[in-house]
């Protein structure tokens, strides 16, 4: 059962050192059902996939550069519905730029995205219309600090929707229970954990129904004994059939949640298939390498600043 | 002899009307400019942080004028200086105009910076979930960074409500033109004084109690900002 085997699943956070070092504090495996006290009865439907489109997205030769620096050297990538595409590579390689990029948040220079099959790179598209499609959560949770959970959740969808608010309550209620914070709905995010912020930024995103959600490093701010919980309502979206495209370093979570791994590196993709091909046993020599350096699995004398990074 | 006794309490009836009509003049100047200032501080400081072309460019040179030039300039300006050109104004039309010109150029600084001080990823969310450029300035702009304004700009608005004394020199009779008038009459300058001194501290006093209030109700915590 894949359920049982999520729950033990010691996740281990990437600033502590590995088992095997003998300094790492006992890790307990994270019990998921006592860090987040979920609502079994609470059924949230996330949008479905549309049956006709082929892939969800896809992106096309693309290109992007912050003035000579070129950040994205030619991107060629598709996710199909309901897949979880879980990107890693080392810092600067372009993993948060390709998401910024897919949410149009960064315009590229060459190349396409493809929403569903629409061109959502072309001029004169409905930005505001096509962001809507696609959730983002960021590593920095970004919720509205005025407003309560509650209020972070439905700004949007009575502002842009104009949904009524009392049906909008009613769904980020629902939304609320689902990441296990029924009732923190009336909290304002600094009286909230990073863990249970994460957690409310995740539903706001899930609030306008996205067909895509976009992850980057959404647990990399958090204390080490909260990132489980975090995972967890990704985990379940995930089973829920959402299409995922996932920025982290969480490799036991890729390996569990994801149904593909792609590594990035000086703009490019280096490599990508399954994860148990990728991180397990990954044909790349800068792949070897990335993994080394994230497991540590040997001394800090072998490492040099240098040995990342440089595009070729 | 001490200041209780000195006082002569007939002062206050013998010229209570009169000085409660300068009062209301003093109210309603304040509250037509702290009106304006705030409406010209939420306009051109939006313009200046976000750089609107031609509009922030204005508001800069706006604010520069008006922030390096004494505020009696300025109303000499408005009540001698325009009538030269054919632009005669009432004191009354004066006296609102200046204040809310001076307010409105230290409220687009206060606004200015409260806005720029709006950390980019709040916006960015805002974005993300499908605002625009301008729904996304009302609906997370303008809400964060006008509570981070907000005690700057009530400074202004304290400081608005007490340059209007100044319209003593356009005899516009507001609270400080109608005491200074009877005093001319009555010499009686402590009870004069005693009594613009208290009034304007009730009032200042009011609005930062009251602000206080608002400000507790609307504080972002800190590590919001
Ligand atoms: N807004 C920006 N302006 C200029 N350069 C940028 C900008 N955003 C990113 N970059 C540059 O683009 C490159 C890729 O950055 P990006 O944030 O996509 O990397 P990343 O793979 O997400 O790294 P990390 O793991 O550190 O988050 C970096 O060299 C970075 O300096
Ligand atoms: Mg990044």
């Amino acid at each position: 059962m894949r359920y049982a085997t999520f729950m033990a699943i010691p996740f281990r956070s990437t600033t502590e050192p590995p088992e095997g070092t003998g300094h790492a504090p006992e890790r307990q495996p994270l019990d998921l059902r006592e860090a987040v006290s979920f609502d079994p009865t609470c059924e949230v439907s996330v949008a479905t996939t549309p049956v006709e489109a082929g892939t969800m997205v896809r992106l096309e030769g693309v290109r992007k550069s912050f003035g000579d620096n070129l950040v994205l050297d030619g991107v060629d990538l598709s996710v199909d519905p309901g897949e979880v595409l879980v990107i890693i590579g080392p810092s600067g390689s372009g993993k948060s730029t390709l998401l910024r990029c897919v949410n149009l948040l960064e315009p590229i220079q060459a190349g396409r995205i493809l929403l569903e099959g629409e061109e959502i790179t072309r001029k004169g598209v409905n930005v505001s219309a096509i962001r809507q499609r696609i959730g983002i959560v960021f590593q920095q949770f970004n919720l509205f600090p005025q407003l309560t959970a509650l209020d972070n959740l439905t700004l949007a969808a009575r502002r842009i929707r104009k949904i009524p608010r009392r049906e909008a309550e009613a769904r980020a209620h629902e939304l609320l229970a689902s990441v296990g914070l029924k009732e923190k709905a009336h909290q304002h995010p600094h009286q909230l954990s990073g863990g249970q912020q994460q957690r409310v930024a995740i539903a706001r995103a899930l609030m306008m129904e996205p067909h895509v959600m976009l992850f980057d490093e959404v647990t990399s701010a958090l204390d080490p004994e909260l990132v489980g919980e975090v995972l967890v309502v990704m985990r379940n979206l995930a089973r829920d059939g959402m299409t995922m495209l996932i920025v982290t370093h969480e490799m036991q979570f890729a390996k569990e949640v994801g149904d593909r791994v792609v590594f990035m590196d000086g703009g490019r993709i280096v490599e990508e298939g399954p994860p148990r091909d990728v991180l397990d046993n990954p044909k790349e020599e800068r792949t070897q390498q990335f993994l080394r350096r994230t497991q540590l699995s040997h001394t800090l004398e072998e490492l040099t600043i240098d040995e990342e990074g440089g595009s070729e | 002899m001490n200041l209780a006794v000195a006082f002569d309490w007939s002062f206050l009836t013998e010229n209570g009307d009169e000085l409660l009509a300068g009062l209301r003049r003093t109210l309603e100047v304040s509250a037509i400019a702290i009106a304006g200032a705030f409406f010209i501080g939420l306009v051109l400081g939006a313009a200046r942080a976000h750089r609107v072309p031609v509009v922030s460019q204005v508001a800069a040179v706006y604010v520069e004028i008006i922030r390096n030039t004494p505020i009696l300039v300025q109303i000499f300006f408005l009540f001698f200086g325009l009538p030269q050109i054919g632009i005669v104004l009432e004191p009354f039309t004066v006296a609102w105009v200046a204040v809310t010109i001076w307010g409105g150029a230290f409220n687009t600084e206060n606004f200015r910076a409260g806005f720029e001080a709006v950390p980019h990823r709040f916006r960015e969310a805002g974005f993300a979930l499908g605002f625009g450029r301008l729904t996304t300035f009302l609906n997370v702009t303008l809400p964060i960074g006008g509570r981070i304004a907000l005690p700057s700009s009530i400074n202004t608005y304290i400081s608005v409500v007490k340059n209007t004394s100044l319209m003593y020199v356009i005899s516009y009779p507001e609270l400080t033109t109608t005491a200074l008038n009877i005093n001319a009459l009555t010499l009686q300058t402590v009870e004069t004084f005693t009594t613009l001194a208290v009034t304007y501290l009730i009032i200042v006093w009011t609005m930062s109690a009251s602000i206080r209030v608002v400000e507790r109700r609307l504080a972002l915590p800190e590590d919001a900002r």
